[in-house]
């Protein structure tokens, strides 16, 4: 029998059952059906699609399912733990443009880094850069770390922030990687674990998205971010060179989410600068003894003095520049967010030179 | 032959950085910002676009504020830094936008109003930035009056 025939024979013998046209019902649930949104001029970027009512962003979103902006709900459906519903709790009007720079600001450890650029080092300066980078990773695992577990809190109503931190989070990754390739292609090899109080401190940290916002960028992400520039700017090689290049950009499109992120908490809810004046106040001191920590401190002088001899003078000279450069932006973005630092803790302020010190040290 | 400083010699290294791909490296993605550059008694506004450099045109110093941040250097610097990217065909470390920023006691870039989160510009593109003045080691330039 051939194959056509079994399937007449097969049609033939449930020719008799009766069966009901489909409904199709679902065919008319849209809340708003021939929208039609044309590219731009730089494509068709998530931004351009908040028009009518999938650009309406409430303030705050009741709603606990998955259901995405401007779906029609389905009755019934039980509620997840998304406990981030207000919009102040994580959105940044930026969002939506910096996720779409985040995908296409894409590179790839393995084969976008001129590894065979690599070229022998001294052995004290080998050792520093590891020691350097491995300190980096844990602080890039930390940011990871704290995204992932406040992302799956972010109500689905602001999807632009969800799919910025997504973004973000595989950066943190890709930083991980080419960091730890570093350390492993020149000869080295991973130094000491680091103290970590920062990292232990953003990663307990329990009040809120914007509270880990506080502590990951506006605290430490200056400190993270003068570092890069450092190192570029000491790069041995081209694959130096491209790997902090890539971290500086990756790392200040997340200062910026970051600040616009606080900005816009501060401006929509009342109270909020006082709770960021805070949590800075407790976290500073945490912040101070992860810079003064011996073994990153005198890793860093290391590779920007050129070696042990080096980094005795011109190297420390260079990381108590950095130090302050770290400090002052720090500042600087409090002010921008009206946050007063009239007075830093202590042991963060005795990190500035002494006649830009905020309050006089301490005496005896 | 353009001199710089003008808008003759930076539209020659807009042109080379819009059509030369090889210029494009690693950190630089797409780039959304204005620029804008004090040389000498002279302003030049430097729009970026996506992956080229949209436009460029010289401006009043009292409308600095359309541009996101501005790097001002006395022009002996900004000769240096000019004259050592057409000898080394791309910066050296030495003078790198990065390098510079960070010798600088107040570090490059400044932004109208202190606006911290435009001045976070030059540091998310900075790699953008650096590839479009290196694309002028290939533009044959004469150097401008020095005041």
């Amino acid at each position: 029998m051939t194959q056509a025939s079994r399937v007449k024979k097969l049609t033939d013998s449930v020719a008799h059952i009766e069966i009901s046209p489909p409904r199709l019902q679902w065919m008319g649930h849209s809340r708003q059906w021939g929208t039609r949104v044309k590219k731009g001029e730089h494509g068709l970027r998530l931004g351009d699609l908040n028009v009518g009512i999938y650009g309406e962003i409430p303030q705050h979103w009741e709603d606990q399912s998955r259901r995405p902006r401007g779906a029609a709900d389905l009755p019934g459906m039980p509620p997840l733990p998304y406990h981030l519903r207000s919009k102040h709790q994580i959105w940044a009007d930026s969002a939506a443009d910096l996720y779409e720079e985040a995908i296409q600001h894409r590179w790839i450890p393995a084969t976008d880094i001129p590894w065979s650029e690599l070229s022998a080092l001294p052995d004290d300066v080998e050792r520093a850069m590891c020691q350097v980078l491995t300190e980096l990773m844990q602080a890039a695992n930390a940011e990871l770390e704290s995204i992932t577990y406040w992302q799956e809190q972010m109500s689905y109503g602001y999807h632009e922030v969800k799919q910025f931190l997504a973004v973000a989070a595989l950066t943190c990754a890709r930083h991980i990687d080419a960091f730890r390739k570093r350390c492993l292609a020149n000869g080295g090899g991973l130094g000491l674990e680091s103290r970590g109080r920062m990292n232990r401190a953003i990663l307990e940290s329990r009040g809120g998205w914007t509270e880990a916002v506080v502590y990951i960028y506006l605290l430490r992400g200056f400190y993270i971010q003068n570092q890069y520039r450092l190192l570029l700017a000491h790069a041995h090689n081209a694959a130096e060179r491209e790997i902090f290049a890539n971290c500086l950009a990756d790392h200040s499109r997340h200062m910026s989410y970051a600040l616009d992120h606080l900005k816009y908490a501060i401006t929509q809810q009342d109270g909020q600068a006082a709770v960021i004046q805070t949590l800075l106040s407790l976290g500073e001191s945490t912040l101070a003894r992860d810079i003064r920590e011996p073994v990153q401190r005198s890793a860093l002088a290391v590779v920007f003095g050129g070696g042990v001899e080096g980094g005795r003078q011109e190297g420390m000279a260079t990381w108590h520049t950095m130090v302050r450069q770290s400090i002052h932006d720090y500042l600087d973005a409090c002010e921008w967010l009206g946050i007063k630092r009239n007075m830093i803790q202590r042991r963060l302020n005795a990190l500035l030179p002494p006649d830009e010190q905020l309050v006089p040290p301490e005496r005896g | 032959m353009p001199a710089f400083p003008s808008v003759e010699w930076f539209n020659a290294v807009r042109e080379r950085y819009n059509t030369d791909q090889t210029l494009h490296s690693g950190g630089g993605g797409p780039c959304e910002a204005t620029a804008a550059l004090c040389i000498g008694d002279s302003v030049y506004l430097l729009e970026f676009e996506g992956f080229e450099c949209a436009e460029i045109r010289e401006i009043a110093r009292d409308d600095i504020d359309q541009a996101d941040f501005f790097l001002d250097m006395p022009m002996p610097e900004w000769i240096d830094m000019i004259n050592n990217i057409q000898e080394n065909g791309a910066a050296d470390l030495d003078h790198t936008l990065s390098t510079i920023d960070l010798e600088l006691e107040d570090g490059l870039p400044r932004a109208p109003g202190d606006d911290q989160y435009r001045r976070d510009l030059f540091y998310r593109y900075n790699q953008n930035f650096q590839d479009f003045f290196d694309a002028s080691a290939g533009i044959a330039t004469t150097i401008g009056p020095v005041d």
